[in-house]
């Protein structure tokens, strides 16, 4: 300023001193020119204090957003300090201050977007390894890693994305071991519009609460409940297409088509369909025969926080029109009502899932003899109450109570007098046990087991399991 | 040098394509928060030491950041509140978030800018997001069991974004109160 100053001061001084060397310059002229000069002095004296103000102004934006920036990644500094300079650029002109706002939160979105698409590939798993002991039974112990499970989700663009899960269960897997290796996901994600997504691959059918929840930290006790292993088979996979969307109010809804089950492989001698008949003929992407496909849909709704209400169902014939097959047009129906309520530190959830497994009769009539005929309905539900007793750092301890109904065989299909089958009651079992959390991704459990109808599977159990 | 107009046009090219599941840009989140609002100024935060400190022992959370991206609303000379933009990880991927504070660092407000999880999007509903309104990092009840309910099968977003609001309010209680 001072310095400008005497510029200016200089310059009028040589002006002053020329003035003189007009010839003929009246005293009136002269008045005029200096009147005129120091107007233009003032001028040049307000332009000079704008400019400078609008520098400091400047100089002050440009080192604040530089300032925000400074501990991002390089390239992103580098872009914001582009972006400063070109909305100094801009605001040297303009004075409006949402210039540099904008500014900023566009280098911010920026920055975001970068970190996010830097990590395309995601890396993540879970496990668990299960003890139990039949308490009248002690020698039949045991211990076993119920699964290892490798995820990889990976993001081709915003809006495509891959996911899959590889599976050991059993701890070894060979020709003459018990163990198996499967592919428990595997699809394609591509959201189509906003909120609705479509699916195509093997995925999880959205049935009841644990089947697309079923890593061990989300559940309840060392084994997962009877209700969704012996009635909805989970972790229950197929093949296909499915599309998914949510509205404002809080409604989710999932519907597709897909494989179904495989009425072809159940086997009559064996007791595996009375333990879980759809367990027992899913197809799971294994070469599954498609002649006849499914249809899905779901329904869940939480507009009210903490709560959940929705229910399910999945439809398709089981015969594909095998040639020589009796049951070729056998439907296999599985519909679910569940509800979860989580108020406070209480974890509170109801199920109810019901399976048919329509015209058997023929199919059945070749079983006669055998152990398992097909069952034409089967069915179950469990109450849980949860409660988190202690937090205390990482521990959080959440004692349970678990009480569930359920029968696998329910009812049979007509079979002449004297060659069926009896139905047997429902199995009644309570749980009573506790989760130990710690951190968010380690889980240790406990639990006592009682069976009301068949006494000698009373067992304890322990457990620790992990997700990532 | 030479490089700065490649990056910035590679920074445009990388946040040019419309998201479906961006529900909100900030400029959007600010005046949904700020509706009165006439002028919004950055107002980036830079936390020393002690500070973090305070933000851990108020909100029972790592402080994470040094830095914060903070914007002030203002009507005139009146300051009307701030909005703190972050992410956190909800089960896999990024939630981006606003956290709209009042002067006296109360949540006026949660806004998901960004969700990208196939499952847990309940996140975005307003009934949700109400829970938080009016609360303070002081006051209490920014916990997943503790004044926020649960969203059933959304456990890791409902937690992660809970402790990110906590977090925030936290830095508003010691770093933005009046």
């Amino acid at each position: 300023m001072k310095l400008n100053k005497k510029l200016i001061a200089v310059a009028l001084g040589a002006a002053f001193l020329s003035a003189p060397l007009h010839a003929g310059a009246s005293e009136k002229e002269l008045k005029a020119r200096m009147d005129k000069m120091a107007a233009e002095l003032e001028e040049l004296k307000a332009a000079l204090k704008a400019s400078m103000q609008k520098t400091a102004e400047l100089e002050a934006r440009q080192q604040q957003i530089v300032a925000a920036e400074s501990n991002n990644a390089s390239a992103s500094t580098a872009a914001a300090t582009a972006a400063a300079t070109s909305a100094a650029t801009a605001t040297a002109t303009s004075v409006a201050t949402n210039v540099a706002t904008t500014v900023a939160t566009d280098v911010a979105t920026a920055r975001a977007e970068t970190a996010r698409s830097a990590s395309g590939t995601i890396l993540s798993g879970y496990g668990e390894i299960n003890y139990n002991r039949p308490t009248k039974n002690a020698s039949a112990a045991q211990t076993d890693i119920r699964r290892a499970v490798i995820a990889i989700e990976h993001r081709f663009d915003e809006k495509t994305k891959m996911v899959s899960e590889f599976e050991w269960e059993h701890g070894v897997v060979s020709a003459s071991d018990q163990g198996e290796s499967e592919i428990e996901q595997l699809y394609i994600e591509r959201e189509l519009n906003n909120g609705l997504r479509g699916k195509v691959g093997l995925f999880l059918i959205p049935s009841g609460l644990l089947n697309t929840n079923h890593e061990p930290t989300a559940y309840y006790g060392v084994e997962r409940n009877f209700v969704e292993t012996a009635i909805i088979p989970s972790t229950w996979r197929e093949v296909g297409v499915g599309l998914s969307g949510d509205t404002a109010f809080g409604l989710t809804w999932d519907t597709g088509i897909t494989t179904g089950f495989d009425l072809g492989k159940w086997d009559a001698t064996s007791t595996e369909g009375r333990d879980s008949p759809l367990g027992s003929i899913h197809q799971e992407g294994q070469l599954a025969k498609s002649r006849d496909l499914a249809f899905h849909g779901a329904l869940n709704w939480r507009g009210v926080p903490g709560l959940l209400l929705g229910g399910s169902v999945f439809s398709g014939k089981a015969g594909h029109n095998t040639e020589g097959f009796a049951a070729n047009d056998a439907r296999v129906t599985l519909y679910d009502l569940h509800a979860r309520y989580t108020p406070g530190a209480w974890d509170l959830s109801a199920l109810y899932a019901r399976g048919q497994i329509s015209n058997t009769e023929a199919l059945n009539a070749t079983f006669v003899g055998n152990p398992t005929p097909v069952p034409k309905s089967f069915a179950g539900w469990y109450t849980q109450a949860a409660y988190q007793l202690l937090k205390s750092g990482d521990y959080t301890l959440s004692p349970f109570v678990r009480y569930e109904q359920f029968n696998t065989a329910k009812s049979y299909a007509y079979v002449p007098q004297g060659l069926g089958v009896e139905t047997g009651p429902d199995e009644k079992v309570t749980t009573v046990g506790a989760n130990l959390k710690v951190g968010e991704g380690v889980v240790l459990k406990a639990d006592y087991q009682k069976f009301k109808e068949d006494k000698s599977r009373d067992r304890l159990n322990l457990g620790m399991g992990f997700a990532y | 040098m030479r490089y700065q107009p490649l990056l910035a046009l590679s920074a445009c090219a990388l946040c040019a394509p419309a998201f479906a599941t961006q529900y909100l840009s900030a400029e959007q989140a600010q005046q949904l928060m700020f509706p009165d609002a006439t002028a919004f100024r950055p107002q980036p935060l830079a936390l020393n030491a002690a500070q973090m400190q305070q933000i851990e022992k108020l909100s029972g959370l790592p402080a994470r950041s040094v830095n914060w991206r903070v914007v002030g609303a203002f009507k005139g000379d009146a300051l009307l509140g701030y909005m703190v933009l972050d992410d956190v990880t909800g089960k896999f991927e990024l939630i981006s978030y606003a956290v709209g504070l009042n002067p006296d660092a109360t949540v006026k407000q949660v806004e998901v800018l960004t969700y990208r999880e196939s499952h847990g999007g309940e996140i975005r509903l307003p009934a949700w997001r109400r829970q938080f309104v009016g609360k303070s990092a002081a006051g209490g009840g920014l916990t997943v069991g503790e004044g926020i309910a649960n969203i059933s099968g959304a456990t890791l977003s409902c937690t992660h974004l809970t402790d990110g609001v906590r977090r925030i309010a936290a830095i508003g209680q010691v770093m933005l109160k009046k």
